[in-house]
């Protein structure tokens, strides 16, 4: 409402100013030869000094001199004839009129349809002042808080697995290795650490990351999800007796009834040992619950899991090309040609035009194989 | 709330504009003081309206409001506070306003100053500086509005170019607006006294200060610009001829000759049809700048991100206003009547000349940038016409003006003496060749046209030099009267013989530098040295670093001669983290005019770099010259007689000063 | 001479300059004119040795290789065909696998590209004009929709 008002103000305000010297009683058209009268004058002042310094011949300047006198003299006639217009008085209705209907339609109309008068100011430092909920805000402001106390192991610490879940794998290793650096290190750490490189190389344990879920272990023999990992890395190293070693004990050390059982049960499946824990029979809905917290079995579910959030994610916000990227990349290593052929047309649809986003997941489509049949007629 | 008001605002400034359109001129035809006079009070309120929108805008820009898409498009919260500032015209969006900001704020001087103008010549040039407005605000606010609102807000801005992340970005556009943009007052003049049918002396007096001011503007502007891709892109170059660059370089071109022929009329009465032609030319070409670089037609380094509808909306206005114009120009121009004569060899005679090889070499420019707009239009064959086209053409072209220079000043108007101004100037040439020689020699030679390109830049400055020498009576008079008689001289005096010396260090920068230069692609590790220009450098090794916004490598070099380290020098590489975007920065170091330049390649595996380092003797020239012409322009609008020119009104006593420049 | 002969040779006089601004640069460029080519476009035509021509598209995946000192090669490609470019010097910024880029050079004797010039733009977001218009063109594109938000 006070946006309104102030609307309707500033519009009065910008009328009354243009309408005033419509207003104002009528006055006689001044001369404006009288002026002329002037320049020629300090012309011939000039051509004066210009004939001294030698800047101008005096011939040339004597015929200058009747050039501008020729000049002077019909200006100065001029101005004595014409004496300016008569004062009459006019009217100026039409003239205000428009003014005042000019102002506020063009104003309303176009503000009406560009404008979004329901939208407050929203600086940021107040934003962050009072962050509700949005999880957005709340990283915004614990990087705040970071850029200036950078030693604030503590805030690191806090952050990293917030920068995972958001997929922001780069700021979470970078948050994770300063809370290393700082607070020392910790299993728990080490381990989140690790995770994070996998899942920043599409899920593949590297040799880094192998290296940081065995300190872990070194740390502390019950860090599971290190020694998930690494059980895991040994299976995508093709040394699967090595793996099924390393799932079966994971098997025993875990505590009846894990939430990672089903898990490991699969891997061990995978290979080539026969699971304790099988997963068949009827899973308690706790047992179901806890594995779809987990993120599922084996490299194709987990990214199934991740898949689905990143989904939804890139619905929310689609300016986003990496996770375009992941997600036509992981659609295609679950052999869903079909999504995959989706995801990338809406990641088209998201970066149109001859932008390098488009062109990555092009080059990725063509890559991977993903067919563009169905969008280039 | 505020934003909201900015955006208001923005909406009501063009249906000021519209009314400002109309009504002056229609007062004007109809000889009515009453309608005229909405035209000064209306451009004040046309500024007020914009800059109250500019100043929202930048306060957006400066609390990180992300709800506006253009803050968040191209800001990010932990961007120093001066890019916060400048950021507001580093897009497109931002710098259109700036354009629109800079273009009325020159009505609103027009108005504020022009109290002494003939009231019809007024009122028609307000008009028409607001159909210009008109023009772009409705361009702003259709296709490029900053004021567009997301609903709900980002948390972070996706930051500001980094290319543009530099101090260049809060000078080069203001500057380079406030020439481009000057020039619309010309063109407005010029339109007004087509409309008008009639130029009067007033005209002739007031165009030349606004030229001038927007001339030294848009020198400036250009040189800052040039300096600054000098430093920031790493290439050691500092002309491109890139299409944005010519874009800007043409009005300047063409803004010269006008500077030059709006003199003729302003003392002469001649040239007048000529002098309403190149304004409507310059700033036709200034409109043509601003539609290359925003439309995306050219390939450019500037390239904003493009969008075809605004191409073709900007192509509208373009045909609009210089289709106008020409008709205008075509259906009026007979009336006008010409004045004074002169002889061929005469200043005025000197001036036609220049003026006629100024206008042809901005022709050669022209060509050269549209014509593969053109072939690809017409044939749909892509071509580049690049840096050797415009150095054989244009390079060429330039000589005759630059050795006619200073002979200019030297003939008396109206009718000269060529031969007692070739004598006046023998000294001149014969030191110049003295100078060109002796630098030949310390350079240990070098092409033979290095020492022509030499003697033509020294006989520039010593020929601006003979003016005032030969001006001051020196030699002849006593020193002290001498001495005297320099000091009588008017300032515009000292403006011409600043802008024509600093034309030659200009000259002199461009000469020594691409016959002088030398350059080096080595590949070093931590410890080895290399030779370059008589120097030293040794690489100790890089080093992390961080910014507010990025992070860097740093490469440390330590410059020495005969063996005693001189000067040490950083080169880094940056990565802006928001756009995860790579920068090389050069290190550079300026022994007397000359510099050392070093950029950074890629780092190889066996921890060594590869460093590309130039040797740029009198580079600083360059600029420095150009600065030395802007420094020129000042002293000539700081000349009495432009301000007295214009006429007072008998009401209103000595109340004559006028300063466009402001 | 006579005023009106003096002023027809001034006009003279303003004609052949104007006369030698043409020709030069007409001249200029038959001269110094460079030609946009696609890789799959040096298929169709023969472009012989010693030719300045602009060569633009993508930089191909994994192509990159440093040799000995400044000297790099790499790939351009258009999606059918590849060119292998060498080039001495630095690279720019955004010189990237993946990347549009523009490389102006001759062929030499062997046939292999050596440039002398690459270009990968400014700004991230740039895509060189004349690899985009031809990427639109061969259909990789899709046209739909313009402006970002």
């Amino acid at each position: 409402m006070v946006l309104w008002i102030l609307f309707a103000f500033l519009t009065a305000g910008v009328a009354a100013i243009l309408i005033a010297p419509m207003m104002k009683a009528s006055r006689r058209l001044e001369d404006d030869r009288e002026g002329e009268v002037a320049v020629y004058r300090d012309q011939l002042r000039e051509l004066e000094r210009d004939r001294q310094s030698g800047l101008i011949g005096a011939d040339e300047a004597e015929n200058a001199r009747a050039e501008i006198g020729r000049r002077l003299l019909s200006a100065a006639d001029a101005a004595s004839k014409s004496g300016g217009d008569a004062a009459t008085f006019r009217r100026h209705g039409l003239p205000a009129a428009f003014v005042v209907l000019c102002l506020p339609v063009v104003g309303l109309c176009l503000y009406l349809t560009l404008g979004s008068p329901g939208l407050p100011a929203q600086p940021l430092e107040a934003r962050l002042a009072n962050p509700g909920s949005n999880m957005a805000l709340l990283v915004a402001k614990a990087e705040r808080h970071l850029a200036e106390n950078p030693n604030d192991g503590q805030g690191w610490d806090l952050l990293a697995p917030i920068y995972f879940r958001l997929q922001r794998y780069g700021d979470s290793e970078l948050a994770y290795r300063n809370a290393l650096r700082f607070l020392g290190e910790t299993p728990a750490r080490l381990a989140g650490l690790g995770e994070t490189l996998v899942a920043a190389s599409d899920g593949l344990v590297t040799e880094d990351a192998r290296g940081l879920f065995e300190r872990a272990i070194a740390l502390d023999q019950g860090n599971m999800r290190a020694r998930f990992y690494v059980g895991l890395g040994l299976e995508q190293a093709g040394r699967t007796a090595d793996a099924l070693r390393a799932f079966e004990a994971l098997a025993k050390d875990s505590p009846p009834g894990a939430a990672w059982e089903q898990l490991v049960a699969q891997h061990i499946a995978k290979n080539g040992g026969t699971p304790k824990a099988a997963p068949l029979g009827n899973p308690t809905a706790e047992d179901v619950a806890a594995a779809q917290n987990m993120g599922q079995g084996d490299r194709q579910a987990m990214i199934r899991g991740m898949v689905e959030s990143l989904s939804a994610k890139l619905a929310d916000d689609p300016r986003n090309i990496e996770g375009w990227l992941r997600l036509v990349r992981s659609y295609k290593v679950l052999g869903e040609d079909e999504k995959a052929r989706d995801a990338l047309k809406a990641g088209l649809k998201a970066f149109p035009g001859p932008q390098p986003e488009a062109q990555r997941l092009l080059a990725l489509a063509r890559e991977i194989g993903v067919s563009l049949e169905g969008m280039t007629q | 709330m505020i934003i909201e008001l900015g955006h208001f605002a923005l909406v009501l400034a063009l249906a000021t504009a519209i009314i400002l359109s109309t009504l002056p001129v229609i007062g004007a035809r109809r000889r009515d003081p009453a309608m005229m006079a909405v035209a000064p009070i209306g451009s004040l309120t046309l500024f007020a309206l914009v800059a109250f929108s500019f100043g929202v805008l930048t306060w957006a820009y400066v609390v990180s409001d992300f709800s506006v898409a253009n803050v968040w498009e191209n800001s990010h919260s932990m961007m120093p506070i001066v890019y916060k500032f400048a950021g507001v015209w580093g897009n497109h969006e931002g710098s259109m306003m700036l354009w629109l900001l800079i273009l009325s704020l020159f009505s609103a001087l027009v108005a504020i100053f022009g109290r002494n103008l003939p009231e019809t010549l007024r009122a028609n040039v307000l008009s028409v500086q607001a159909w210009i407005a008109s023009a772009f605000l409705l361009f702003i606010l259709l296709t490029s509005n900053p004021f567009i609102r997301m609903n709900p807000a980002p948390a972070e801005g996706q930051d500001l170019n980094p290319v543009l992340q530099d101090p260049g970005l809060a000078i080069h556009p203001p500057l380079l607006y406030l020439g481009y943009v000057g020039f619309s007052v010309c063109f407005s003049f010029a339109v007004a006294a087509l409309i008008d049918g009639r130029i009067d002396a007033a005209w002739a007096r007031w165009v030349r200060p606004w030229t001038l001011a927007a001339w030294t503007f848009l020198t400036a502007g250009i040189a800052v610009g040039s300096y600054w891709a000098y430093y920031e892109l790493g290439w050691g170059g500092w002309w491109f001829w890139d299409p944005v660059e010519n874009a800007s370089f043409m009005p300047w071109l063409a803004g010269t000759a006008l500077l030059h022929s709006a003199l003729v009329m302003e003392k002469r009465d001649a040239l007048k049809i000529w002098t309403v032609l190149l304004s409507i030319m310059t700033f036709s070409l200034s409109l043509l700048g601003t539609f290359l670089v925003r439309s995306g037609v050219l390939t450019s380094v500037h390239a904003f991100a493009t969008d075809p509808t605004r191409g073709i909306f900007i192509l509208a206005i373009l045909t609009l206003f210089i289709g106008g114009a020409f008709t205008l120009f075509a259906w009026r121009a007979p009336r006008l009547k010409s004045g004074g004569i002169f002889a061929p060899i005469s200043r005025e005679g000197s001036l036609v000349l220049n003026n006629l090889i100024l206008t042809v070499c901005t022709g050669t420019v022209l060509i050269g940038t549209l014509y593969p707009l053109v072939l690809e239009t017409l044939t749909g064959e892509k071509i580049s016409v690049g840096a050797p086209f415009f150095n054989l053409t244009f390079g060429l072209l330039m000589i005759p003006l630059l050795i006619i220079v200073p002979f200019g000043p030297m003939l008396a108007w109206k009718r000269g003496d060529l031969l007692g101004a070739l004598q006046r100037l023998y000294a001149a040439a014969g030191l110049s060749l003295f100078a060109a020689v002796a630098v030949f020699y310390f350079r240990h030679g070098g092409p033979v046209m290095a020492l022509f390109g030499l003697a033509l830049a020294f006989f520039l400055i010593f020929g601006a030099l003979a003016d005032l020498w030969q001006r001051g009576n020196f030699g002849k008079a006593k020193f002290s009267v001498a001495l005297r008689r320099l000091a009588g001289l008017p300032r515009s005096a000292f403006g011409t013989a600043l802008a024509h010396l600093g034309l030659g260090v200009t000259v002199l920068g461009i000469v020594a530098v691409t016959t002088f230069q030398t350059e080096g692609v080595v590949e070093m590790k931590q410890g080895s040295t290399t030779e370059v220009g008589g120097y030293t450098l040794a690489f100790d090794g890089m080093r992390d670093g961080k910014g507010p916004n990025y992070t860097e490598q740093r490469a440390h070099f330590t410059i020495s001669r005969g063996g005693v380290a001189v000067a040490d020098v950083w080169s880094s590489k940056r990565l802006y983290t928001a756009r995860r975007m790579p920068t090389t920065e050069a290190g550079i170091l300026t022994f007397g005019l000359s510099q050392l330049y070093v950029s950074l390649g890629d780092p190889m595996a066996d921890g060594g770099i590869v460093v590309r380092i130039w040797w740029k003797p009198f580079i600083t020239c360059i600029w420095g010259g150009a600065f030395i012409m802007m420094f020129g322009g000042f002293v000539s609008l700081s000349d009495r007689r432009l301000r007295v020119g214009a006429p007072t009104r008998k009401a209103k006593p000595v109340k004559t000063v006028m300063e466009p420049a402001e | 001479m006579t005023r009106k002969q003096k002023r027809l040779a001034i006009i003279a006089g303003g004609m052949s300059f104007i006369l030698c601004a043409v020709l030069l640069v007409l001249f200029a460029f038959g001269q110094s004119v460079a030609y946009f080519y696609m890789p799959s476009d040096l298929t169709k035509t023969t472009v012989g040795p010693g030719t300045r021509i602009r060569l633009g598209g993508l930089v191909e995946q994994g192509s990159i290789v440093r040799g000995n000192g400044s000297t790099v090669s790499f790939k351009v490609t258009d999606g059918q065909q590849s060119v292998p470019v060498s080039y001495t010097g630095i690279l720019p910024d955004l010189f990237r696998e993946g990347q549009g880029v523009v490389t102006e050079g001759v062929f030499n004797s062997a046939h292999a590209f050596v440039a002398d010039t690459v270009l990968a733009k400014h700004d991230e977001k740039y895509m060189p004009k004349e690899v985009a218009d031809r990427l639109k063109k061969d259909g990789v594109w899709q046209p739909e929709g313009t402006a970002t938000k």
